[in-house]
């Protein structure tokens, strides 16, 4: 029995239902090149390649400590390092150009017309298959989540990256609310033709020794198979109440961790911290999911969407 | 940011297996503050054929364990005609003490050579200098400088003179009257921090390299007191990759913001901004 993996997430067409999480992989040249020394796997394994966060001035990132290992999971504080779109577009577009897989690139601002120039540079990159709007990074002081908390705010983002483009419009929501749905709605409206679901969770790590916080904004992202059970209730919840598609992402690192996404309501998926464990996590899912499909006796990938009762 | 990819062109995930784990101090489950030192072996061929001094792996803890995060660990020793990989490690947190009780007989998932390792060029007057368990990524690069027939001075530093673990290996490779010791307690080699010693040693000898590992205070306090001669320092960060993809790993150079992995983990002591 052949399995048809192929999904179209809010107009991007994905040959299987997977992508990465936007900076775990960088641009994912590292990976490619590490894969090819194993003569396994190349980027147009994936449906799609999903780029670190690109903002129109480079960013420098957050000073100290980046990353804490907790119980399952890790923590983050990264701080959207980037060179910026000129750069990016120079570069990493330039090398993606030829890898044969669609790129969903990842978009931050600080303010909402900042996103907007971001996309209108990009616009003129034909290598550009969709886009990622982060309104949920927990590691940056102005813009990030700030927008991804409040619905207005989130819509106005979304109305002013809509303007810019007709390709696909992911945005990426922060689990760090009260209630994701209304943020869910609010941007559905303002014209997103997909969600991303979700950013890490915001927490903290204290050293008792130094009796210091760990990372000098105190909070940073949390990931890693410990939040899994968030992001599924998060993407259940949201797909209850929108009717545009949704990238689940959150903890996933196994076959059946992706089998509860899609029936929770996911139409594709991301891989992130798992692939820093495993690095070639990803592709191999990718195999394991039709042979999932097949002991199973599902023919078609996307039967399983909200599929749960 | 750097485009280079090259640096670790070699890196591959092997499955390495675990031969030996030697506790090199006496392992306690309670005294989280008493240094614990032990050297893992693992057979994994390809990569003892494959590493240069300096670099590292980032190896995977045992499935099951909580711990999704490899940890990375320069490479101390390495025998080609064995295929044996020797590391050596100071239980610092859960997950260097789970390594530290990993079964003989255990595969595990190791990715690497990774990084860029030390360049002495064709230094012939060279000193090393180690601090605690900062000694261990420069044993191949004292290797490579004896097979040379380079000048070496190397100065190990430790709390105590048990914990001077690496210093059998170096008496194997030097003359002893140029392994130098320094202890915190005095209990062998002079009473004193490694920078002591070097700086002794600089009154008599002009160095054309120097290369440093430990502490950062004392890279810091080496790096200055060497005008002159091509000073490396290997850094040591928490990562999370391991190949440049993800930028935990970044610190500050005079020139960028630079990854550990992959820009290193050894540098050039001036451009790192101390």
């Amino acid at each position: 029995m052949s399995v048809n993996l192929a999904v179209n997430l809010g107009g991007l067409g994905m040959k299987n239902p997977y992508t990465v999480a936007s900076g775990t992989f960088g641009s994912g040249r590292e990976y490619a090149e590490l894969w090819a020394r194993h003569d396994q796997y190349s980027l147009n394994t994936l449906g799609a390649l999903t780029t670190k966060g690109v903002s129109l001035e480079p960013w420098v990132g957050n000073p100290g400590v980046r990353i804490a290992e907790t119980a399952s999971g890790m923590l983050n504080s990264i701080g959207l390092q980037n060179p910026g779109v000129e750069h990016f577009c120079h570069h990493d577009l330039v090398w993606l150009s030829s890898q044969d897989v669609p790129v969903i690139v990842n978009v931050s601002g600080h303010r909402s017309n900042e996103y907007a120039q971001v996309i209108r540079r990009l616009e003129q990159e034909a290598a550009v298959a969709a886009y990622e709007v982060n309104i949920s990074c927990p590691n940056v002081d102005s813009g990030g989540m700030s927008f991804g908390t409040d619905p207005d705010a989130a819509a106005e983002v979304v109305v002013a990256c809509r303007k810019e483009t007709r390709k696909p419009l992911l945005v990426k929501l922060t689990p760090n609310v009260t209630d994701i749905t209304q943020i869910a709605c609010a941007v559905q409206e303002a014209g997103a033709d997909a969600l991303s679901l979700i950013n890490t969770v915001a927490g903290m790590a204290i050293d008792p020794l130094t009796r210091t916080r760990v990372f000098e904004r105190g909070v940073a992202g949390l990931s890693g198979p410990a939040i899994k059970p968030v992001a599924l209730l998060a993407v259940y919840r949201t797909a209850q109440v929108v009717s545009i598609p949704i990238l689940g992402m959150g903890g996933i690192r196994t076959v059946t961790d992706v089998v509860e996404f899609l029936l929770a309501g996911a139409t594709a998926v991301a891989i992130g911290t798992a692939s820093f464990g495993d690095p070639f996590c990803a592709p191999r899912l990718v195999a394991e999911l039709a042979h999932w499909c097949e002991t199973e006796g599902v023919r078609c990938v996307s039967e399983l969407t909200r599929s749960a009762i | 940011m750097c485009e280079q990819s090259a640096v670790n062109s070699l890196a591959q995930d092997h499955r390495a297996l675990v031969v030996r784990i030697i506790h090199l101090t006496e392992p306690s489950d309670f005294d989280s503050k008493g240094v614990q030192l032990f050297q893992i072996d693992l057979e994994a061929g390809e990569l003892a054929a494959q590493v240069q001094p300096g670099q590292f792996v980032h190896m995977a803890l045992p499935q099951g364990s909580p711990h999704i995060l490899r940890r990375p660990i320069s490479v101390y020793k390495r025998d080609i005609f064995t295929g044996i990989v020797s590391l050596l490690i100071q239980i610092m947190g859960d997950g260097t003490r789970c390594l530290s009780s990993l079964e003989t007989g255990t595969h595990i998932p190791v990715l690497g050579p990774l990084g860029r390792g030390w360049n002495s060029g064709n230094s012939h007057s060279c000193l090393l200098v180690g601090g605690g368990v900062g000694a261990a990524p420069l044993y191949l690069l004292a290797e490579q400088l004896a097979a040379r027939g380079a000048h070496v001075d190397v100065v190990l530093g430790a709390a105590t003179a048990d914990l001077l673990v690496c210093e059998k290996s170096y008496t194997g490779l030097f003359s002893s009257e140029h392994v130098h010791l320094a202890t915190d307690d005095g209990s062998k080699g002079i009473k004193g921090f490694t920078t002591h010693v070097v700086a002794r040693l600089m009154q008599d000898c002009t160095y054309q390299y120097v290369a440093t590992c430990g502490p950062e205070p004392m890279l810091k306090a080496v790096v200055l007191q060497q005008p002159g001669a091509i000073i490396e320092v290997s850094l040591e960060r928490r990562m999370a990759c391991g190949i440049g993809a993800c930028l935990s790993c970044t610190f500050d150079s005079t020139q960028s913001r630079l990854r550990a992995c992959l820009d290193g983990p050894v540098f050039d002591g001036r451009e790192v901004c101390w």
